[in-house]
Order: structure tokens, then C-alpha cells, then sequence
């Protein structure tokens, strides 16, 4: 792990998301669990927070076994846990089943919804479904950049009004936003 | 919908409120999403529920009952809908700008790959430069040579020899570290002169292809075949994964939505599945064969089909229907794709270099014990019927420890100059369909059950010699001299 951290340290200083991982000993930490339908950038995400790495690719089902780790945002420690993806709230495939079980069980203070600014038509569904169901929601549209590019224009503001939830856009390959989510993250965190 | 309102209210607003006055326990979420997902039919939840409200459930599955046969669609269908048009609602007032989505340069190379005409192709092509050239030519050619040759035979071997010489006087002890098989002229050589190039290659090749997306492209081109089979084009990433090692692949076999599937896909890359450093070595012992390089991958081709088509016909289920997530197709980030061959190259030399020293180790003992020698006299045999000499005895052992290790016993059997190419070319189809290494026995055992993973096992023993000794028997027969 020592190359990688030292190469993720590097990375930092230029701006890249990748931190150290920090490590201290907490007994009951407060839980953040990151879900959303397969390649969306759970995982990167994931990578962002925590600074461990995991593995990152470009096709669905990568993420079977659920990772944990540790991050600290602002004065908090919180356990994040990425999940395998999951398209909607009633599952088809036993990665679904797992990522459900892992919110019915560990109760999250947090749950992240990540999805992708392109395909919001498809993904708020399920975002939907977990406001629904009373889980504390922060929404977080990642690859905004590519929604940008192709000249999409989004309302955060509106998002966050009508779903009553946090919403923050995102590129977790850059880094961008990750501190505006941070910041939402301890907020919210507080209020609960 | 008129069928929705009847007498001035929404049935299925109605009676998801019934149910959820209904419920007494605490599930950790909303009532109103318990609601749903029990008139959606959710077994897990249903279970759940029964459970935990003994006294009520008899109702809740009343009204569950009654709401359904008020609906002409399923209430999965009806209730996505209506979250769609919800969905819809707000996307209206916060998108400020939807842009009409053409055809892009991205969507037609999609296209281009996942249509069958100009798809193989383009897969061929990849395989070629990917897997052929880059992995199996420079990797297990060019760079094993170089660190085989350069390093080890010149520098490293002569020394370790000396060093030892001059500190173990006892030759009995100094053959586990130097002998034959011993821990450093064996293991530490075979993990770091032979695996570790072709794996680290292979996982370059494979996180370039990964990242660009070009996987579920795949996936959909082969989907037909596959259906054929009983396997939904979905298997194609476990399939694929298991290029890269078979045993993290079983893993992925959960990803795979029924148990039929499960089972067919942990046969395949049990059998017919070589993992990557495997293929490597295969690749680099077959190159010098264009036309045995081409049987080879027919017959273990052969051998996917048409045991993934027998295990269709008698694991009994239903043909599954195949639906995936397509991401875009993207250009690889270098920084990406080196810190996954990084982590993976480290994960794999993790697993496979303690195997190979305790694999010396055992063989040690075995000498000493004169187990090793009974052993091999047993696998002498069948490797007699499938026209082998005697010595590939000793890579099929390998071969009970890691495909790996096997695949690294054919490669210094070659070297020695003791193979025809036809017996080169039986004994890499042999050992390609060879039994699953120890750890991919021990994960189909944890993922498939004891019964199950013995009964694979077992049946890839015999099978793999079977066809060894079929081609074997093809060859003598038509006088076949490649």
C-alpha cells in the first residue's frame, strides 16, 4: 500500500480527490453507505473519501463484496461503505439483494445516492424510492462534466426543493466537488 | 388511467395505507416502502413480514391479493410508472436545458461493436494485438526470456547455488532451496521469471480494454451465442474476468440474476476458462505453432460450447432474458489503469507466491517421503494414454496446485526439447480443461456448496484427459504431424 499512498499523496497536492487514508481507533462511528446503479462512481467515489483503494471499472458488477473504510470529514469520522450496484429498490440480481440488505441492516446515518448527470430520467427513480422509504438521502449527480459537455443544464436548487434532500454535482475522476459534498456531508450529519 | 380511481380513490394509494396501518414492527425504513414492495411481491420482504407480524398477515396478503387483481399489469409495472411520471414532474421544472442527443462519434463506435457483422471483427482484432501480441508474445515471450535468461540463469542461479553450497552442507536440505524443484530455482523463478511478466501485461491489456467500455459491448455481441448455451450475454464479464484469474471470476458469478446460470458459468471457467498467466504461457508455448495455436483454441472453444450447452439442457430452469446497463465508451485514464494493474498484479503475486513456495516445500517432502515419486507414477499413466512422455507427469501435478504453476512445468518440459508439437499441443488442451487450481476449488465450494464443487471437480479430472486423449487419438489416427 506504500507506493500507492505515496503516489495518492502526489496526486492530492495536484488537485486530484485521492487522499491519505487516515486510521483511528472509533468504536461506534457513524456510517455512510454509497449506493446507485453500476457505473455510476460509486467506487471512485468511495476511493475519494476514504483514500483506500478499490477497484474502479467501466462495466456494471464489479463490486461484489461490499469494502469499507474510514473518513474523516470535517471534525467527523464516519465508516463509509460502497455497495454493489443497484438499479431500484425491488432487486433482480443477488448484488441488488446485498446492497438492500446492507441498507435494511446497518441502518446509515447517511446514504449517498450517486448517479449520472446524463441519465437523471432513469436513476431518480430510485432516489426517489429511497426518500420513500425514510433513509437520509444526499444525492450526488456525478460526471457532470459529460452532462456538460453535451450542453445539459441542471437546476440544483429545483432538485433540491422538490426531492428535500441535499443535492451536489460531482466529477469524482477529478475531484471536483468533492469538498462542496464533504461539506453537505457534515452538515447534514450534524442536524441528525 | 381510469382504473385507478374507483369510487373517487386510488386503490393502490388505499391500500398501501391499509397495510402500512397494518404494521406493527420496526423494519428500519418507511412503512409506505414496505407497502410497496410487499404488493410488489418482494419475497425477501414478504418473508420478513410474515414473520415479524404473525397476527396481521393473513390480512396484508388479502389486500395485497385484492389490489392485484384490480390492476390488468403488474403492480411492479403500474407503481415504476407512476414513479417514471413523478420522475418526469421534477426533471420538467429543475432541467433547464435537455439537449437532443444525436448520433455521436462515441454511439457509432458503440454500434459498430456490438453489431454482429462488423463486431467480430473489431473483437478479433483485439484479441490479436491485446491478447496475442502484447500478452502472449512480448510478455511471455520478450520479457520472460529477458528476466528468465538474463537474470536468473546468468546471475541469480549461479549465485544462489554458491551462497548455498558454502552455508547448507547437507545436500538434502540444499534441495529445498536449489534443487529441482527446490524454493528458488523452482518457485521463486516461476513466480517472478514467468508469471509475474505475463501477469502484469495481461493486466495492462485487460484495464485498457475494461476502462473503455468496451466489455458490455461485448457482452451484447456474444449474448446469441451464449443464449444458445443458457447463459444470458450478461455471463460474459465473469467469463471474461476469469481470463484474468478464474477464481475472483466464481466470485463474480453472483452477479448472475438465476442459479442455473451460477452453475453453467462455474463449470465453464472451471473448465474451459484459462487464467491469465496460464494463457500466457499457453500463447508463448503455442506461438511458434500457428496451425496448433489455432486446434488449441478450437478445441477449448469446442469444449465451452458444448458443455455450457449440455449443462443447459439438464440443469433444469428457464432460459434467462438478458438486460444490461451500457456505460459510455471512454478513452482509459492512464493513472487509472496503472493503479489497477498495480493492485491486481500485487493481489495475484500475494496469492500465488506463498502457493509456490509452500508447493516446493510439499514436493521436498514428498521426495523425502517418496510420495512425490508414487504420485507422479500414478499420473504417469494417463499421460501415457494421451501420448505424452513420461515427464509431463510432473507439470499435471503442478497443475493440482495452480494452472499457473502447471502451465510454468510445460514451459520448462519445452524448453528441455521434449515435446512434438502435437504432443504440445494435446498437452496444452489438456491442461487448459485441467482441474480448477486450489483456490478456485476451495471458492466454487464456498459459492456453490460442497456437493456441487466436488462433483465439478471430479468430472474435470476425467473430462480433461478424455479429450486429450480424443485429439490425441484424432491425430495418430488421420497421421497428423504438425
Amino acid at each position: 500500500m506504500n507506493i500507492v499512498n505515496k503516489l495518492l499523496k502526489g496526486f492530492k497536492s495536484t488537485g486530484h480527490c485521492l487522499a491519505p487514508q487516515e486510521k483511528s481507533s472509533g468504536g461506534n462511528l457513524d456510517k455512510i453507505a454509497i449506493v446507485g446503479s453500476p457505473n455510476v462512481g460509486k467506487s471512485m467515489l468511495f476511493n475519494c473519501l476514504t483514500g483506500t483503494y478499490v477497484a474502479v471499472s467501466n462495466y456494471p458488477g464489479t463490486t461484489v463484496e461490499v469494502s469499507r473504510g474510514r473518513a474523516k470529514i470535517g471534525e467527523r469520522e464516519f465508516e463509509v461503505v460502497d455497495t454493489p450496484g443497484m438499479y431500484s429498490f425491488l432487486p433482480i440480481s443477488e448484488e441488488e439483494r446485498v446492497a438492500r440488505t446492507l441498507l435494511l441492516e446497518e441502518k446509515p446515518n447517511i446514504v449517498i445516492h450517486i448517479v449520472d448527470a446524463k441519465n437523471l430520467e432513469r436513476m431518480l427513480p430510485l432516489t426517489l424510492q429511497l426518500i420513500e422509504a425514510r433513509l437520509p438521502v444526499v444525492l450526488v449527480l456525478n460526471i457532470i462534466d459529460e452532462a456538460e459537455k453535451i450542453g445539459m443544464k441542471i437546476n440544483l436548487g429545483h432538485l433540491e426543493r422538490d426531492l428535500k434532500i441535499p443535492v451536489v454535482a460531482t466529477v469524482s475522476t477529478t475531484g471536483r466537488g468533492i469538498d462542496v459534498l464533504k461539506g453537505r456531508i457534515e452538515e447534514y450529519a450534524r442536524r441528525i | 388511467m381510469p382504473e385507478e380511481f374507483e369510487g373517487g380513490g386510488d386503490i393502490l394509494e388505499i391500500s398501501l395505507e391499509k397495510i402500512e396501518s397494518l404494521l406493527e414492527a420496526d423494519y428500519g425504513i418507511s412503512g409506505r416502502s414496505i407497502g410497496l414492495l410487499l404488493l410488489q411481491e418482494d419475497e425477501e420482504i414478504t418473508a420478513l413480514v410474515k414473520s415479524r407480524e404473525p397476527e396481521n398477515y393473513k390480512l396484508i396478503a388479502e389486500i395485497v391479493d385484492h389490489t392485484k387483481e384490480h390492476y390488468h399489469e403488474p403492480l411492479s409495472y403500474i407503481i415504476s410508472l407512476r414513479r417514471q411520471e413523478e420522475t418526469n414532474n421534477i426533471l420538467d421544472r429543475a432541467l433547464e436545458y435537455q439537449p437532443a442527443i444525436g448520433l455521436s462519434l462515441r454511439e457509432k463506435l458503440s454500434r459498430i461493436m456490438i453489431s454482429s457483422l462488423t463486431g467480430i471483427p473489431i473483437l478479433l482484432v483485439i484479441l490479436y494485438y491485446g491478447i496475442y501480441k502484447f500478452v502472449g508474445k512480448f510478455g511471455a515471450g520478450v520479457l520472460v526470456d529477458f528476466i528468465e535468461k538474463n537474470i536468473f540463469e546468468k546471475n541469480i542461479n549461479p549465485w544462489v547455488n554458491q551462497v548455498f553450497t558454502s552455508i547448507i552442507p547437507w545436500h538434502l536440505l540444499r534441495e529445498l532451496f536449489v534443487g529441482e524443484y527446490g524454493m528458488i530455482t523452482l518457485g521463486v523463478r516461476y513466480a517472478v521469471a514467468l508469471i509475474f511478466p505475463i501477469v502484469t501485461t495481461f493486466f495492462i491489456a485487460f484495464a485498457i480494454i475494461e476502462d473503455t467500455g468496451y466489455l458490455p459491448r461485448l457482452a451484447l455481441l456474444i449474448d446469441r451465442v451464449f443464449k444458445k448455451i443458457g447463459l444470458t450475454g450478461r455471463a460474459v464479464i465473469p467469463m471474461v474476468l476469469g481470463l484474468g484469474c478464474s477464481t475472483m471470476a466464481t466470485m463474480v458469478t453472483r452477479t448472475l440474476p438465476t442459479k442455473r446460470e451460477r452453475i453453467i458459468a462455474t463449470i465453464l471457467l472451471a473448465l474451459a476458462i484459462p487464467c491469465s498467466a496460464q494463457l500466457g504461457v499457453i500463447l508463448s508455448l503455442l506461438a511458434g505453432t500457428s496451425i496448433g495455436l489455432w486446434i488449441w483454441a478450437g478445441v477449448v472453444g469446442l469444449v465451452f460450447l458444448f458443455i455450457g450447452f449440455l449443462s443447459s439442457k439438464v440443469l433444469p430452469g428457464d432460459s434467462p432474458s438478458f438486460y444490461m446497463e451500457i456505460p459510455p465508451l471512454r478513452l482509459p485514464k492512464l493513472f487509472n489503469v496503472f493503479i489497477k494493474t498495480y493492485s491486481r498484479v500485487k493481489w495475484y503475486f500475494a496469492e500465488i507466491f506463498p502457493m509456490f513456495i509452500l508447493a516446493s516445500i510439499m514436493i521436498w517432502i514428498g521426495q523425502l517421503t517418496g510420495l512425490f515419486t508414487i504420485f507422479i507414477r500414478v499420473l504417469e499413466y494417463p499421460v501415457r494414454w494421451i501420448g505424452l512422455p513420461d515427464k509431463a507427469a510432473v507439470a499435471f501435478l503442478f497443475g493440482f496446485f495452480r494452472r499457473d504453476y502447471g502451465a510454468g512445468g510445460l514451459y520448462d518440459i519445452k524448453e528441455a526439447g521434449l515435446f512434438s508439437t502435437n504432443q504440445l499441443v494435446v498437452a496444452c488442451v489438456t491442461l487448459t480443461l485441467f482441474l480448477p487450481c486450489i483456490a478456485q476449488f476451495l471458492m466454487n465450494v464456498k459459492e456453490r456448496g460442497w456437493k456441487t464443487g466436488v462433483a465439478i471437480s471430479v468430472f474435470i479430472l476425467f473430462f480433461s484427459f478424455f479429450v486429450g486423449f480424443l485429439l490425441n487419438s484424432i491425430f495418430s489416427i488421420l497421421g497428423v504431424s504438425l
